[in-house]
Parts: structure tokens; sequence; C-alpha cells
């Protein structure tokens, strides 16, 4: 198996690098320059801002920075050397231009804060939402697609998939504002006890793990978790049924019935058992983001996650922020790949990894 | 059995949901019985707040409202009329007796910096002329990528010569001498300048000049952002960007007084705005900004009594207010919720880049064609319906309180519309009757749905005219890029006054300051610049007035833009907030704000 890993790891570290090369060539269609400075730069400004936003500096050193910064990412920043000076004679001193490979924090240019704080200061947020959100949307939704399955054609089932395709159909910013205002602010007006609240205020200053406290993440995190179970409830309902119905049709209930096996015990024993890989293929695809968040509930109730991180480096054009999070949520992807595999593997004795 | 169990599951969860949510009871319990004691105040930021705590790096709103709380600025905004300046690191107004080319500075005695570890024993030390020549000599310093130079830039006495060589040296001297500084003693100064440049007390009004030490910048570095230290009557306890800012009462502050009861008007002390005077500032023990980049969650927010006041967004203007009459709503006055409205210095036009082939120069039927478009719009419509009546439309670009607005708004130079009828002659004017062989106008905007739509209006009303009009939509920088590199033809824009003096508009025209500058229209006339030129360095006056109403009007004739509109901002105030006028003309007056927690 760790063979298996590794082999898989080393084909994905050019799918990996490509997709960061790809990156930074999109998002160098536009000029970040004006957008950082404003209306009325002058020239000496904007040779000034390029500088030091290293974009004067060919692609391909911008790109293998980048990569360096990724890699050594983990590696403090020795301090910063007094810039070198040369000196001749009696001519005036010369400033000597930094390297562009001289190693430096990599900040922020919206914020001058050093990305890796950024990110890591926003994953558990986000994770508060997430987390839940995954874990309580697919055991409903595994439950709920196994009785619409079994009940294929009853009523159960026919009013089950009503309430998927209505869930479906709503835009999520509905659930978002709608939510907000009953689930929060209407109660909340009359039960000063109330417990969600309407969004995170500056009381969550309280550092990165705030959320993980139980008072503070029924306050700040409850509702948001309970508006995202029921966005993807929807769409996840409609898949599990599909994938349960499928198995409806197979030998091994009909012999498990012929059998004398409980309607529970097939359900929930041989039906859930043998779903397991699309179940688990549906579970990994949506495991990156739980770390990357959600972005109109973090923007919405005001939760300083990944989401949030990403539409604020989207809007003030930050390039550093947005490379490492595309870096990240690609490491994260092909890291859930390949854990797919691995896991198909162990529910499934059949799978071998080769 | 099974349904027995499927209660008790249930049970067992409420139960636990329960204990969940107690302590959160309590801990609002807690904080409610806290306060009792503390005052703290919240309060919102629309938008994600500043982008950084150091003011030599700010440029925004929202790096201004955070940095006021921190540092402090020679002189300031007065609460009671914000359009007038007074000292607040000064013990008086400085003065000169050269007519304005040498001021005489005397320092506010015993005032502090914030206690921080980077003074000897932790203890905030005097503030001293040094502190004023080193904050403004950042300002020159490339590593700050001259972010706000643009301020002192040809103005102050061997000031840009000192610029020059310490950013080709290999390491700025903050120590070197600048021609123009002179410090007298440890509470005086003078700064000379290179001519009377009568905006030069404003500037040190703006919170990029704020005073800050040096020990605290050579100590925190590129963190000096994250840990400010300044005069301020708050001291920064945390920032987490885009989130939140919250700040605590400085121990230390000097005595800044309330302002006194003379200097209110009838309307202020009607509503016990003066109820304060003659009281020590700050009030609160607290502050503690919230930054709301959607509207929903903050006007909520506002409405359950958790924030001082709000800005009305537009979406929730009626909700509020009634549209006739602008007044409150009967539900809200009876929940003691107060308003109160503030006009900004805005500029909002539609510019011409007079460079362009099509639209720009300055030949008769150049300018005919302008005015042709100009006279084709209808900016009350547009009023009327993206902004429910509530913008000033007015000729020129000098906005609504300031001295070179015109009478009423209105000037016989301008070319508003609409008037189709003389639009047309102009267009025949111009070569192009009844609209014949006039190619598409490119108007270059922002991408946004007012916008949008807005120019959906723009593009009917030309056609009255047989103008076709062609809009693209971009996102924010790239309409920059565009208008920078005098790419766009036709552009919407916007103009905020950075100080209450019509000059800092006129200079929009200036032709000196042609794109990337602030002239985006590159507008070039010796006469235009010629008086520029001379206003700069006139004090208020009569004959200021009317070479500002001369220039307004030169301007006009040429219609290097269409304009202008001017927002007025609403505000809501919740009972439990003292003392509270909101104003966007600086940001130092939250320390005036008090908090009754009976009310709240």
């Amino acid at each position: 198996m760790w063979n298996y890993i590794l082999r898989r790891t080393l084909y994905n570290i050019p799918v990996f690098l490509a997709i960061i090369f790809l990156v930074m060539v999109a998002l160098r269609v536009t000029d970040p320059v004006s957008a950082h400075l404003g209306k009325n730069a002058t020239e000496e400004q904007i040779r000034l801002k390029t500088e030091a936003m290293g974009l004067d500096q060919p692609f391909i050193v911008q790109y293998a920075v980048f990569l360096r910064d990724l890699a050594l990412f983990w590696k403090p920043v020795p301090d910063e050397e007094v810039s070198s000076v040369a000196q001749s004679g009696e001519s005036p001193a010369i400033k000597v231009e930094p390297s562009p490979w001289k190693r430096k924090v990599t900040r922020s240019w919206d914020q001058d804060l050093p990305v890796g704080k950024m990110i890591f200061d926003a994953v558990p947020p986000s994770i508060a939402v997430m987390g839940p959100t995954l874990v309580i949307t697919a055991a409903i939704a595994i439950v709920v697609g196994l009785v619409s399955a079994f009940n294929r054609g009853r009523t159960a089932d026919k009013i089950l998939m009503f309430l998927a395709v209505i869930g479906m159909s709503i835009s999520v910013l509905v659930y978002i504002i709608l939510g907000q205002y009953f689930g929060a602010y209407l109660p909340k007006q009359r039960y000063s006890a109330w417990p969600f609240e309407v969004a995170v205020d500056a009381s969550a200053a309280g550092g990165r793990w705030f959320f993980f406290a139980p008072a503070n993440w029924v306050a700040y995190c409850m509702l948001p978790v309970i508006i995202n179970v029921i966005v993807a409830l929807g769409y996840d309902t409609r898949f599990y049924r599909a994938v349960m119905v499928e198995e409806t049709r197979k030998d091994y209930i009909r012999t498990a019935r012929a059998k004398g096996a409980s309607t529970a015990r097939v359900m929930f024993v041989h039906m859930l058992k043998n779903a397991m890989i699309p179940i688990i293929t549906r579970i990994m695809i949506s495991l990156p983001f739980v770390v990357t968040g959600s972005i109109l509930i973090e923007v919405y109730f005001n939760i300083p996650g990944m989401g949030r991180t990403l539409i604020n480096a989207i809007n003030a054009k930050d390039f550093p922020v947005i490379q490492t999070f595309t870096a990240l949520f690609a490491a994260l992807f092909i890291a859930s790949n390949i854990l797919t595999d691995v896991l198909y593997a162990l529910a499934d004795p059949r799978v071998r990894l080769s | 059995m099974r349904a027995l169990s499927a209660f008790r599951t249930l049970s067992a969860a409420t139960a636990g949901l329960v204990l969940l949510c107690v302590p959160a009871a309590a801990g609002t319990a807690a904080l409610e019985a806290a306060s009792a004691d503390t005052k703290v105040l919240q309060l919102p930021i629309r938008t994600d707040g500043p982008k950084s705590l150091d003011p030599v790096k700010g440029s925004t709103t929202y790096d201004n409202m955070a940095c006021a709380q921190f540092y402090e600025t020679l002189l300031v905004n007065k609460y009671s009329n914000p359009m007038e300046i007074e000292p607040l690191l000064l013990a008086e107004m400085p003065t000169s007796t050269d007519g304005g080319l040498t001021w005489h500075f005397r320092l506010k005695e015993g005032v502090r910096f914030h206690d921080d570890p980077c003074f000897p024993g932790g203890k905030g030390r005097v503030v001293t002329p040094e502190d004023v020549f080193y904050s403004l000599k950042r300002l020159a310093d490339d590593k700050y990528e001259l972010e706000n130079w643009w301020l002192l830039k040809d103005t102050i006495k061997g000031f840009d010569e000192y610029k020059e060589v310490q950013n080709a040296a290999p390491s700025f001297d903050y120590d070197a001498p600048v021609e123009g500084f002179r410090k007298i003693n440890d509470l005086e100064f003078e700064i000379v300048l290179k001519q009377p440049v009568y905006r030069f007390l404003y500037i040190l009004s703006m919170f990029q000049t704020s005073i800050v030490p040096r020990e605290a910048v050579e100590r925190y570095g590129d963190d000096f952002g994250f840990k400010p230290v300044g005069t301020g009557p708050f001291i920064l306890d945390s920032w987490v960007p885009k989130q939140s800012l919250t700040a605590k009462k400085n121990p230390n502050y000097h005595a800044v007084m309330y302002p006194d009861r003379g200097e209110w008007s009838s309307e202020d002390r009607r509503n016990r705005l003066h109820r304060a005077a003659g009281q020590r500032v700050p009030f609160v023990d607290r502050i503690e900004f919230t930054m709301f980049p959607e509207d929903q969650p903050m006007w909520l927010q506002f409405s359950l009594g958790q924030l001082g006041y709000t800005q009305v967004p537009e979406d929730y203007f009626l909700e509020a207010f009634d549209k006739a009459s602008l007044e409150l709503k009967e539900d809200y006055l009876r929940r003691g919720i107060r308003a109160h409205s503030d006009m900004l210095l805005d500029f909002i036009f539609r510019g011409f880049n007079m460079e362009d082939e099509l639209l720009g120069g300055y030949t008769e039927e150049k300018k005919a064609l302008r005015q042709a478009i100009a006279l084709a719009i209808d900016l009350e419509e547009i009023n009327q319906t993206f902004y429910n009546g509530r913008t000033i439309v007015y000729d020129g670009p000098i906005p609504p309180g300031l001295r070179g607005y015109p009478e009423n708004g209105r000037s016989d130079a301008a070319y508003r519309g609409p008037n189709i009828a003389l639009a047309k002659q102009k267009l025949a004017a111009a070569g192009y009757p009844d609209g014949k062989g006039l190619p598409p106008i490119r108007f270059y905007t922002s991408q946004s749905t007012i916008n949008v739509e807005m120019a959906e209006m723009v593009k009917r009303q030309l056609a009255q005219i047989n103008v076709q009009f062609e809009p693209i939509f971009t996102d924010f920088s790239t309409l920059i890029e565009s208008i920078n590199k005098k790419k766009a033809p036709m552009f919407g824009f916007a103009w905020a006054s950075d100080y209450p003096d019509g000059e800092n508009n006129l200079a929009l025209f200036y032709g000196p300051n042609e794109s990337p500058g602030s002239n985006h229209f590159n507008y070039k006339r010796a006469e235009f610049d010629a008086l520029y030129e001379k206003i700069l360095t006139m004090p208020p006056s009569e004959e200021r007035d009317a070479i500002y109403a001369q220039m307004r009007d030169m301007v006009l004739e040429d219609v290097p833009f269409v304009g202008s509109q001017a927002r007025q901002r609403f505000y809501v105030i919740n009972p439990w907030l003292l003392n509270c006028k909101p104003t966007e003309r600086y940001y130092a007056w939250f320390k005036f704000l008090d908090v009754d927690n009976s009310k709240r």
C-alpha cells in the first residue's frame, strides 16, 4: 500500500506543478498594480509597487520563487540582512537591488500579513463549520437515500424526492438570507437568550480555536451548519438514493430477504456495505472543502475562514494568497484522491492497489 | 420499544444541546454584568476594513477610521463643524508672519505616546519636534512605496531634494537634515514651505501625517502596521484583518475636552449633542469594530441593538425612512432610534479623455460634440431612479458645502441636460447632423448591477439624439488601468475630496496631474493651469472664490465631464449611543462617543 501511495504521489507532482503554473499565468492576465495603487498612482509609485510585488521579474523566476517558498514554508526565514552596498573611491554610494532569489516571508499584498499565518488562522474556523456539515449531511442523506430507495415509487419516496428537488432548486443565497433572518434575528428579537447570533462579532478575536469552544460553536457555527446541511441535503439525498436504488436491484438483496433478514438489516448491513464505494467517493470529493470553506456562508456570517480569505484575495488581486490557496486546494484534492483509492481497498477486499 | 428508544436518544440530544447553549447564555449574561461597569462601544465598518494600521501606508476611508483611534495629527477637524480644523497635538493653531511661507508650531505639553515595550521601561515618552519631522520623512521613503508622498510633494523647502538623495542612497537616513524643518526647542518648531501653499494646514490634519515614534517603527519593522503605537485615545487590543478590531482606552491620553455648548448648532443642541460639553474624553473603556462585507448582517445586528450606529444601506433605506419626507419611520422613532444625514464631498461624473481622437480636443467642433452628449443626458432621471432622489445634481467639479460651489448648484456656463433640441444643434455643429457618421461612444465603467442598469438608461437618453452608446464593463482595476493608460474615451468615475477646499477638486484638471495622476481627463489648458498655481498660495477670500468660479466655468464650457452628483449619507443611531454625529470628513471623533448601558 505504501508503495502505491508513494507512486501515486510522484505521478501527481507534475499535475500539481501544472496547476500552479496555469493559475499563475491566468492571474497575470490582469494588472494587480493598478488595483493596489488606486486611481492616482504616479509612474514612480507604479515602478516601486511592481518591484515590491516581484512582478518586474520574468515569469519563470516568479514561478520558481513561489515554488521554492511553498516547499520551504515550514522552515523559518532567516532575518533580513542589511542590503549590501557597493562603494568605490569617492563616487556616491549605489543602491544594490536585492536579489529576487533572496528568501523572505511571503506576505499578502493586500494585508501585509505573512500568507502562511493567514491560511493557518483561516483553516480552523472553516473546519468548525464544514466538518460537522460534511458528517451530518452524509449521515442524514445516506439514511434518507436508503429509506427512499427502499420505498421506491411509494408516497414516502415521492415526498422525499420532491423535497430534495425543491431544496436543490433554491439558491443558496436565499437559504442564507432567510436563515439568518428567521433563524437568528427574529427569535433573538423576542428571546434575548436565543443561542444563535446573527453573525460573528468582534468577540471572535479570541484566536483561531475560538469556534471550537462549545458555547461559541453553538452561537456562531450551528446556524451556518444547519443552513449548509439543508443546502447540501437535496443533492446528496438524490445521489445516495440513485446509488441505493441500483443496489436494491441486485441479487444479494433478494437472497438476504429470502433468508429472512429484517428490513433494517438488509438496508443498514447488506446494502450499505455494498454501496460503500460510491459513498466513499462522494464523501472524499467533499473532503477538501472542509478545509477550504464556504464563501457565501463565511461572508454572510462573518466567519473568518478560508472561503472568506479567498474571496477577499480574489477581490483584492492578492496573488500570493490566491496562489497559496490554490496550491493547498490542489494538494488536498490529490491527497483525497489517493486516500479514496486506499479506502476502496479497505472497504472492498476485491479491490487491489497495484 | 423502538419509539421509546428513539425518544431517549432525542431527549439526550436535546439535553446535550441545552448544555451547550447554557454556557453561551451564561457567557452573554456575564458580559452584560461586566458591561454594567464597563462602557463598551460596538461599531460597524462597512466592507472589509483597514489594510494597514501604519498611517504612512494608509489611503482608504477604513485605514483612516482605524488609524485615527491610535494616532493623532497636529491638526484635526472640529467635531462640531468638520469643515473647520483645530489643534490636536498642538497647543495652538500654527502661525505665520511671512504670508504663509514659514509656519511656527508649538506642541501641546505633556502629550505622551502609548506605553509600549519599544520605549525604555515600557513607558511612553513625550512627543517632540523630532517625531513630527520623522513622521513626515517617512512619507518620502521609497520603502513605503510613496503611497502618500503626493501630500507633501513640492511643498516643503528642501524636502523633494532630501527624498531624491535618500532614496538613491544605500539606506534612508532619517537623521539627515531637511532645509525646511527647523527645531526651536523641545516644544516648538518651524516648517518652511517652497511657496505659501494654503492646503498645507489641511494636509497636517490628514491621518497619513499622523505622528509616530521612531522607536516603534524601528522595533516592529514590517509589523508596525499591526502594532500601532501613537498618542491616540485608544490602544490596540486585537486586530483580525477583514474581521474585527478592538481597542481599549488609553489611560494616559492627554487632556482633550468635549466641544463647548457654544460650538454646537441649534439643531445639534436639540439632539443633545452638547450634553457632555467641557468633559474630558474618551468616555468609553473599550471600542469594538466589526467589519461587514455584506449589509444584511450589519443591519440586523444594528436592529438588535448590538451596534451603536450604522450607515443606512441603499437596500434598507425605505425600510427605515419615508421616501417623500426622508424622515425616520414611526416604529424606528418609537424604539428611540435617531437619524442623521451628512452631505458627502462627492464629485460623481462621467469623464471624457481629452486626448481621445473622437471625444477629446479643444476645437469648437470637438467641444460641441461633448456639449451635445452632456445636454442629452438627464442626471435628474438617474438620481430619481437609482438613488431615490437622494443625490444632489450640480454643475461643476466643486461639491456642495465648499467655496466655488455655484449658487443653487447651477452655473450659466453648464450644458446640463436634458435639452434635446439644443443637443441636436450641437451635434450638427460638431459635424454629425442627426448623429450621422458618429462612431459609437465607448464608455468604460466598473462591473456592477447598478452600473449596468444606469448605462442602459444613458444609452436610451443618448439614443434620442441618435448617438450610439457602447458601455464596456470591467473590474475596477481594469477600469483604472484603462483610464491611467488613456485608453478609455469616456468613463464613469467619482472623486471624494481629500480636504474641504475646492482647490482639491480643481486639481483634477491641472495639466501636470494628467493620467496616471488625478487628472484622468487629461485636461490641459494653460490659462487654467496658471490660475490653479495662483490659488494654491491664496488663503480663503472673495478674490479666491471668484477665481474658483472662473476655473469652474472654464471647465464647464470645455465639458471634460458630464456631471455632477453628490451623495447624502444617512445614518441611524441606537438610543444607547450618546454624543453621536457621524461624519466621513475625518474619523478622530469616536473618542467623543459615550454609551448609556441602562438603555441597552
